[in-house]
C-alpha cells in the first residue's frame, strides 16, 4: 500500500494552476489541524472546569461533532495532491509510461465522477438543513444545546468542490502524460519508485550540462 | 415491500412497529411486507432526511434529536406538562400529532406522521444520598438534554453533556451524578446497574418520538393496503403499551433485587420545581415558537385541553 | 436480480476497483453508490423513466454519510491519538524511551534489538498508528544496531516488527475504528488491547534472545551501564507514563475506585500532557504547525476511508448482504472454532494485498455479525456459547484477534505498509530486505495469535475487571 509520493514542480501553466491550488489546499489543512488541536483544548477546559469549579463545558459533545467533520473532511484535497489517500498499487506500480499513465487517468476520472456526485448529493443534504427564514439559518440543529448544523454540512460540499478542482489538475496531467509519452510529469503524484527514477534522471541531466 | 428505518436493536421502544409490520403482513396476505432495519438504512438523527429523500418508507425518530428540524412537536417535550401515564402519552401525541401545522410541519420533510411511541417520564437515577428537596439539586451534575436540562438548570442543577452509550461510564466516574432516561434506557444503557435510588415522581418530561410514513409511498399504495396500515395503528400501539406494562412491572423487580431506593419527592417541592423550571420554560417556548410563526399557544393549550379530557374519562 | 445477487456483484466492482489501484476510500464510496442507484432503479423494476429518480434518491443517501458519519464524538480519539504520536516525537520521548531501555535490557543476548521492542512498545502507549512508530524508530534504533554490528535486514525487521505493537497497546486507533463499527465499548476495548500487546512484545523479545543464542548475523549485548546511570534514564521517559496512566485511569480504576473520566476526554487529555512537554523541549509554531498538518493528513486519510466504506455499508444495509452471510456462515456443518480460525487465514490472505483499516472497514460489517452469530449472537450467555464466552467478551475477543491480524499483514509481503515505511526513512536498504528481516517475526507473530486464539483469558481478563 503506497504511503505518500511527490509531486514534481516546474513552470508549465499546469504546474502553476497546482501550486495555486495547493496554497488553499494547505490553508483548509491547517484549519483541520487547529479543529483537532480545538478538540484537545475543549476536553481540557472541559475537565478541569467540571473538578474545579463544577461547570463542565455547556454542550460539549455537541460542540465535538460540530468540529469533527472540519477535522475530517477539509483536507481531502491536500492529502490528495501528493498520493497520501490509500490504495493498493501492487498492479499499477507493476506499469511503466503510457499505460501507467492511461490507468491513473482512469481512476481519477472515476473519482472525478464520484465526487461530482457527491457534491449533489452532500450539497442537498447541507440544504434541507438550512433556512434563510429560520432563527441562525437553522433547519436541524444538536441535540442537546441546538447548535446549527448547517455550518459543518456546508463544509463538505465545498471540500468536495477543491477535491474535484484537484482531480481536474490530476486528469489533465496524467492525460496529457499519455498522450506525450512523458516519462516525469508534472502537477501530478507520482509512486515513489518512478519518482526516484525521474529524481536520478533529473540528476544526470544537471551533470552533463555542469560538465 | 416498504423498508423502516429504525435504531439500536430491537426493544420495548420499538415493539409497536414490528407489531404494526405483522399485523400488515398477514392482512394482505404477504403482498405488503415492511422490511426493519436498525441502523441499516440511516443514521438516528437523519431518519427524516431518508424520508424526505424518498430512500425509505417508514421511520421512527425522536423530536428533540434536531429540534430545528420538527418545532412543532417539540411542545410534547416541554418540562413538566404533567403528563403521568403512557396512555396519557397517546392522547396528547396524537391529539398534537393532527394539528394542521405540525402536518405542515412534517410535510415539509415529505412526512406524514403514522404513530406515536408513548414513553414514561425521564425519572433521574443518581448514586449516594437520594435528592429529595429542591436545594439539593444545587450543583448536582445531571445527564439530561434539551429542555429537560434546561429545567434542571433553573434549580442549580449543572446539565452536562455526555452521550447516552458514555453515560454509564460517565455515572461510574462520577462525570455525572444522576442520568435522566425513559426505564427501558436505564436497564438497556446499564445506568440502573450504578444508581442507589430513582425518583418515581419526579417526572421532568420525556422525549417524544413519532413513526413517520413518506407522503408519497403512502400516496400511492393501493386502496386496500392503505387501509390495513391505517386499520392497524391501534393494534399496534395497544400491544406496545401492554408489552411496556411488562417493562415497567420488571423494572420494579430490578429496583427490589439492586435495592435501589425509589425517591418520593412531597406535592410542595413538586410544585415549586414547576414553579421555577417548568413554566418559565413553557412561557420561553411559547414565545420563542410565536416569533417564528408558529401557533405555539394553541398547540400547549391543545396539550392542557387533552390530558384534562383524558382524565375526565 | 435479488437484492444479495446485486450486493454479490458489486462487491465485486469493489475488487475490481481496488485492484485497479483507485484509491480505497474513493472505490468503496463509488461501488456502494452504484449499488444504491441499481437497488433503488430495481425496486422501479428498471422502468428507463424512473432511472432519474434512483440516482438522485442514491445519491442524496450517499451524500447524508461524510458528514453524518464523521460527526461522532468516539471517532474524535482517532485525530487526538494520531497528535499525541507526532508531538512525542518532538517532545524528544522516542530517544528517551530508546535510551532507557538499553541501559535496562541491553545486556540481554540481542540486547539492541530488544531493546528496541520495549521502546517500541513504550512508545506505542502514546502513539495511535503502527507506521509513525516504525518511522520514528527506523531513524533511531536503526544506526544504533548497526553499529553494534547487527544484519541491517534483521535490524530493520525488528523496527518493522516493533512498530506494530502501537495498535494493540492503547491508545489505538484501529481499536477505535473497530469499536464504532461494531458498536462496541470503546474503552473496553481499549484495555483489552494492553496485555496482548505486552504479551507480542514479550514473545518478540523473546524470540530475539533465542535467536542471538544461535545465530552470528545478531550484535553483541550492550553491558556496563550502572545502576545510577539506569535510573538516570528513567526521568525523561516519565511523561510516557503519565500518558498511560491518564488514559488507563480514564478507562478504568485499577484501585477499585471511580475512573477519572471517559476514554474520549482521555486521549484529549494525554495529548495535551505532550504537547506541554513538547514545549518544554523547544517545540514552537513551526514545529506545531507541521504536527498539525502531518496530523490532518493522516486522520483526512482514515476518514475517507471510513466514510467511504461507510456509503458501501449504507448500500449493504439496503441489500442486506450481512444477514445473508451470517446466515450462511452459521448453516456451515463444521466446528464454529474451524469457521473462525478460517475467517481468520482468510484476513491473513486479505492483509497481504490490503490495507489493515481498509481492510477491517472493508471485511467487518460482513464477518463481524457473522462470528457474533456463531458464538450464538449478541446477547448469548458464557454457558450457552460456542466459544464459551458472552457477547460482549466475543466482540471484544474476536476484535482483538482481528488487530493482531491486520497488523501482521503490516509485515507481511508483498505489501506490508510498516516495511515499505522502514525502507524509505533508510536510503540503505530495500523493501526486500526489511521484508527478509521481517520473517523471524511471523513465526512470533503466528504463535501469539494461537495463543490468543486457544487462551482467550489473554484478552479477557483485563476487561471482565472493568
Ligand atoms: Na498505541
Ligand atoms: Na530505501
Amino acid at each position: 500500500m503506497a504511503g505518500s509520493a511527490s509531486v514534481i514542480e516546474d513552470g508549465s501553466r499546469l504546474s502553476r494552476l497546482d501550486q495555486m491550488l495547493l496554497r488553499v489546499e494547505r490553508a483548509l489543512a491547517l484549519v483541520s489541524g487547529l479543529a483537532v488541536f480545538m478538540i484537545m483544548v475543549f476536553a481540557v477546559v472541559s475537565v478541569s472546569g467540571r473538578n474545579f469549579f463544577n461547570a463542565p463545558v455547556p454542550g460539549y459533545v455537541d460542540w465535538i461533532e460540530q468540529l469533527m467533520p472540519f477535522i475530517a473532511i477539509l483536507g481531502i484535497s491536500y492529502t490528495q495532491r501528493d498520493g497520501t489517500h490509500i490504495r493498493m498499487d501492487m498492479i499499477v506500480g507493476a506499469l511503466r509510461g503510457r499505460a501507467l499513465w492511461a490507468a491513473e487517468a482512469i481512476t481519477v476520472f472515476v473519482m472525478l465522477v464520484l465526487m461530482v456526485l457527491l457534491i449533489w448529493g452532500t450539497w442537498a443534504h447541507f440544504q434541507r438543513s438550512f433556512d434563510f427564514a429560520a432563527p441562525l439559518w437553522s433547519r436541524d440543529s444538536s441535540i442537546d444545546i441546538a447548535l446549527p448544523l448547517w455550518p459543518a454540512k456546508l463544509a463538505v460540499p465545498l471540500a468536495f468542490s477543491v477535491l474535484a478542482l484537484r482531480l481536474l489538475i490530476q486528469l489533465w496531467g496524467y492525460s496529457r502524460a499519455c498522450w506525450l509519452g512523458l516519462y516525469h510529469p508534472a502537477a501530478v503524484p507520482l509512486i515513489r519508485s518512478t519518482a526516484q527514477i525521474a529524481a536520478e534522471e533529473a540528476n544526470a541531466i544537471g551533470q552533463e550540462r555542469s560538465r | 415491500e416498504w423498508n423502516a428505518s429504525l435504531w439500536g436493536s430491537r426493544r420495548a421502544f420499538t415493539e409497536h412497529v414490528e407489531k404494526l409490520a405483522e399485523i400488515v403482513n398477514e392482512k394482505s396476505g404477504g403482498d405488503f411486507t415492511i422490511n426493519i432495519s436498525y441502523g441499516g438504512l440511516s443514521k438516528n438523527t437523519e431518519n427524516l432526511d431518508g424520508i424526505s429523500i424518498g430512500a425509505f418508507e417508514m421511520a421512527q425518530f425522536c423530536a428533540g434529536y434536531h429540534r430545528d428540524k420538527n418545532p412543532t412537536i417539540t411542545v410534547l417535550e416541554l418540562p413538566f406538562l404533567g403528563v403521568k401515564t403512557l396512555e396519557e402519552e397517546v392522547a396528547v401525541s396524537n391529539a398534537v400529532y393532527s394539528h394542521p401545522a405540525v402536518v405542515d410541519d412534517l410535510a415539509r420533510w415529505n412526512a406524514k406522521l403514522l404513530m406515536p411511541t408513548p414513553m414514561p417520564q425521564y425519572n433521574i437515577v443518581g448514586t449516594g444520598e437520594p435528592l429529595d428537596k429542591l436545594e439539593q439539586f444545587k450543583g448536582m451534575r445531571v445527564r439530561a438534554t434539551g429542555g429537560i436540562g434546561e429545567a434542571f438548570r433553573t434549580v442549580g442543577a449543572v446539565p452536562t453533556s455526555v452521550t447516552a452509550t458514555e453515560a454509564y461510564q460517565a455515572m461510574e466516574s462520577g462525570v455525572v451524578d444522576t442520568v435522566s432516561f425513559a426505564q427501558h434506557a436505564h436497564l438497556s444503557f446499564r445506568t440502573i446497574d450504578e444508581a442507589d435510588w430513582w425518583t418515581e415522581n419526579l417526572n421532568p418530561g420525556t422525549l417524544n418520538c413519532p413513526v413517520v410514513v413518506n407522503t408519497d409511498a403512502y400516496a400511492t399504495l393501493s386502496d386496500e393496503h392503505r387501509q390495513i396500515l391505517d386499520d392497524s395503528v391501534s393494534e399496534a400501539i395497544d400491544f406496545y403499551l401492554e408489552n411496556y406494562g411488562k417493562l415497567l412491572d420488571r423494572w420494579e423487580e430490578v429496583l427490589a433485587e439492586k435495592e435501589v431506593q425509589k425517591v418520593t419527592i412531597s406535592d410542595e417541592e413538586l410544585a415549586e420545581f414547576r414553579r421555577i423550571g417548568g413554566e418559565p420554560i413553557q412561557l420561553s417556548w411559547i414565545e420563542d415558537m410565536s416569533a417564528v410563526g408558529l401557533p405555539a399557544r394553541e398547540l400547549y393549550e391543545l396539550v392542557q385541553q387533552t390530558l384534562e379530557e383524558t382524565r375526565a374519562k | 436480480m435479488t437484492s444479495i445477487e446485486i450486493g454479490l456483484w458489486v462487491s465485486g466492482l469493489l475488487v475490481a476497483l481496488v485492484f485497479l489501484g483507485m484509491r480505497v476510500g474513493f472505490a468503496a464510496a463509488f461501488a456502494g453508490l452504484v449499488g444504491l442507484v441499481w437497488i433503488f432503479w430495481s425496486k422501479r423494476g428498471y422502468d428507463p423513466a424512473m432511472f432519474g429518480w434512483a440516482l438522485g434518491v442514491a445519491v442524496k443517501t450517499a451524500g447524508q454519510v461524510p458528514h453524518g458519519k464523521v460527526a461522532s464524538q468516539a471517532l474524535s480519539l482517532i485525530p487526538t491519538f494520531i497528535l499525541i504520536g507526532y508531538l512525542a516525537y518532538y517532545a524528544g520521548l522516542t530517544q528517551a524511551l530508546f535510551e532507557a531501555a538499553k541501559r535496562w535490557f541491553g545486556w540481554l543476548p540481542g540486547g539492541l534489538a530488544v531493546s528496541t521492542v520495549f521502546a517500541t512498545a513504550g512508545f506505542a502507549a502514546v502513539s495511535g498508528a503502527s507506521v509513525a512508530t516504525a518511522a520514528v524508530f527506523a531513524r533511531i534504533a536503526i544506526p544504533e544496531m548497526l553499529r553494534s554490528g547487527y544484519d541491517k535486514r534483521f535490524a530493520a525487521g525488528v523496527v518493522a516488527a516493533g512498530g506494530t505493537l502501537a495498535s494493540l497497546i492503547p491508545p489505538s486507533a484501529i481499536l477505535v475504528i473497530y469499536a464504532i463499527i461494531v458498536e462496541q465499548d470503546v474503552g473496553k476495548l481499549l484495555l483489552a488491547g494492553f496485555v496482548p500487546g505486552l504479551f507480542s512484545a514479550l514473545v518478540y523479545g523473546g524470540l530475539i534472545v533465542g535467536l542471538a543464542v544461535v545465530l552470528k548475523t545478531i550484535g553483541p549485548p550492550v553491558r556496563g551501564f550502572t545502576w545510577g546511570q539506569r535510573f538516570a534514564a528513567l526521568p525523561p521517559a516519565l511523561p510516557i507514563l503519565a500518558v498511560v496512566v491518564i488514559i488507563v485511569f480514564f478507562v478504568y480504576n485499577p484501585f477499585g475506585g471511580d475512573a477519572w473520566g471517559t476514554p474520549t476526554e482521555g486521549g484529549a487529555l494525554g495529548a495535551f500532557i505532550v504537547f506541554l512537554m513538547a514545549l518544554f523541549r523547544g517545540m514552537r509554531w513551526k514545529e506545531l504547525k507541521s504536527a498539525l498538518l502531518e496530523t490532518a493528513k493522516l486522520a483526512v486519510m482514515i476518514f475517507t476511508i471510513i466514510w467511504g466504506v461507510l456509503i458501501y455499508v449504507r448500500f449493504l444495509g439496503f441489500a442486506d448482504l450481512p444477514g445473508a452471510f451470517s446466515d450462511w456462515i452459521t448453516s456451515l456443518e463444521q466446528s464454529p472454532l474451524l469457521t473462525l480460525v478460517l475467517i481468520l487465514l482468510a484476513y491473513a490472505v486479505l492483509g497481504m494485498f490490503m490495507d489493515a483499516i481498509g481492510m477491517l472497514l472493508l471485511t467487518l460489517p460482513v464477518v463481524y455479525p457473522a462470528v457474533m452469530a456463531l458464538n450464538g449472537g449478541e446477547f448469548v450467555s458464557a454457558e450457552d456459547s460456542a466459544f464459551g464466552m458472552s457477547g460482549p467478551m466475543c466482540a471484544i475477543w474476536f476484535g482483538i484477534l482481528v488487530v493482531k491480524m491486520a497488523e501482521f499483514c503490516l509485515i507481511t509481503p508483498p505489501i506490508g505498509l510498516n516495511c515499505f515505511v522502514v525502507a524509505g526513512v533508510r536510503d540503505d536498504l530495500t523493501v526486500q530486505d526489511v521484508f527478509r528481516g521481517v520473517t523471524p517475526f511471523f513465526i512470533a507473530d503466528a504463535i501469539t495469535i494461537a495463543l490468543l486464539v486457544t487462551f482467550p483469558s489473554i484478552v479477557l481478563w483485563l476487561p471482565s475487571l472493568a
